[in-house]
């Protein structure tokens, strides 16, 4: 079936018409154009369609797109103000945690859903949260020491700069 | 487009999915977190010309604490018990066996009644709830009705679901006093998979005195199978020959058999280690 939904993708409202079998990724690549969100084991195993619904991580890949109708969601895209890159991208800059960058936008999504959840997260809770994205450059290394940088920086600015 | 074109139908309340549910027979299925049926369905391993979306049905994502136990709704995301409050103090076993599968992203949109449901028979959650004596509640043509969770098994990838029934919530009796519990899975693979085997065992103890032992388990059946005949070990301590007799009854009642992630005779040997870690767990935590 054919239907219209309303998606809030990256703060802006958008109406399209969807197939009630089209996936959000599907969706957010061939009728948006957001690359960042990729396919690629198509089951949820890696993490490369990581996107937030509603601030949460999700697999993108298996998410009926007519099921996130009215919900927000962001991907990689919408996190940076389009000028700047965002704490956790220049994080992932300043430790090279990338190499062929296939899986970064998933994992840096995944850095901000884990500290929007827990400011403060002990290394273990940073690798359990981050254990559902694969990287097979095999950086994860520089990738945990790249959230752990992000996590310090973030608390850093909003100690300098206290939320409104 | 990956999907083969299909129509998702929204009700509105139980009865008029249960409706849908007996329109459509075979060529229906009700569609919860979405998370294995839409991968099915990618891979068409499965087709249904129409989903019946249970999350347009108000009311079914609610924990809710009874007297005597808590009750789940069938739309309770994985997620959601990992991080519940009430279940993390009163029901750590559940929230332990919840919070062990696939990954983040899985855990967000996966639900209690979908997982029950899809009835595969290496899941985490069935052994913790089977532990605790759980009953879900089906609601279907002739109204409601409650059965014990271990009868909704019937077998691998088969429930006492009834056309037009739905799995409407899953009920918790509170935990015997004086006890504990603890799931343990054995991960074959990666630690994200499905678990070769996964074991829940329950000791409740008065006066320092064995009272009760719960044996509840799964990837070693073609359903979760909730260990029967255990009642010999009150009053007895968890010497060799208690735990020998133990094994034994758990070879007994499985019927363990070989796939990707081990032959029949390597999951008989791992139920015996990790049923045996598990009641030592308990023993040095007491």
């Amino acid at each position: 079936m054919k239907r219209e939904i309303t998606l809030k993708i990256n703060g802006r409202e958008e109406t399209i018409t969807v197939e009630d079998a089209d996936t959000l990724l599907e969706v957010l690549r061939d009728r948006f154009r957001l690359w960042s969100v990729r396919e690629s084991c198509g089951v949820g195993a890696c993490g490369t369609c990581t996107v937030l619904l509603d601030g949460r991580p999700v697999s993108s890949c298996f998410l009926l797109a007519v099921r996130a109708a009215g919900r927000n969601i962001t991907t990689l895209e919408g996190l940076s103000d389009g000028q700047s890159l965002h704490v956790i991208q220049q994080a992932f800059v300043s430790q090279r945690a990338l190499q062929c960058a296939y899986c970064t936008p998933g994992f840096v999504l995944a850095v901000k859903a884990l500290l929007d959840e827990i400011p403060n997260p002990s290394d273990e809770q940073i690798r359990e949260y981050l254990s559902g994205n694969l990287c097979r450059c095999a950086g994860y290394a520089d990738i945990l020491r790249a959230a752990r940088l992000a996590q310090e920086r973030q608390i850093s600015k909003e100690t300098a700069m206290p939320r409104k | 487009m990956t999907i083969r074109s299909f129509d998702l139908l929204q009700p509105r309340s139980l009865a008029e999915a249960s409706d849908l549910l007996l329109k459509h027979r075979d060529e229906a299925r009700p569609i919860a977190g979405g998370t294995t049926l839409v991968i099915l369905m990618k891979q068409r391993a499965v087709h249904y010309p129409y989903l019946v979306d249970l999350q347009s049905i108000p009311g079914l994502n609610r924990i809710a604490k009874e007297v005597d136990g808590i009750r789940i709704g069938a739309l309770v995301t994985h997620r959601t018990v990992e991080l519940s409050r009430l279940v993390r103090n009163s029901f750590p076993v559940v929230a332990e066996a919840f919070s062990t599968i696939g990954n983040v992203r899985v855990r967000e949109t996966a639900s209690v009644g979908g997982n029950l449901a899809h009835a595969d028979y290496r899941l985490d959650p069935p052994p913790a709830l089977l532990l605790l004596k759980s009953e879900v509640t089906l609601f279907g043509p002739g109204g409601s009705r409650v059965i014990p969770l271990k009868d909704f098994f019937t077998g691998m990838y088969e429930t006492a679901l009834e056309a037009g029934e739905i799995l409407v919530d899953v009920k918790i009796p509170n935990m015997p006093t004086g006890s504990k519990a603890v799931y343990l899975r054995h991960s074959a693979l990666s630690a994200n998979d499905w678990p070769c085997l996964g074991v829940a065992a329950l000791v409740s103890k008065e006066n320092g005195r064995v009272r009760e032992l719960r044996l509840a388990l799964s990837g070693l059946a073609a359903t979760p199978v909730s260990v029967d005949g255990l009642e010999f070990v009150r009053d007895c301590s968890f010497d060799d020959s208690v735990l020998d007799r133990i094994l034994g009854i758990v070879d007994e009642q499985i019927a363990p058999f070989y796939d990707l992630r081990g032959s029949e005779w390597y999951k008989r040997r791992m139920a015996r280690v990790f049923v045996r870690r598990a009641i030592a767990q308990l023993e040095s935590q007491a």
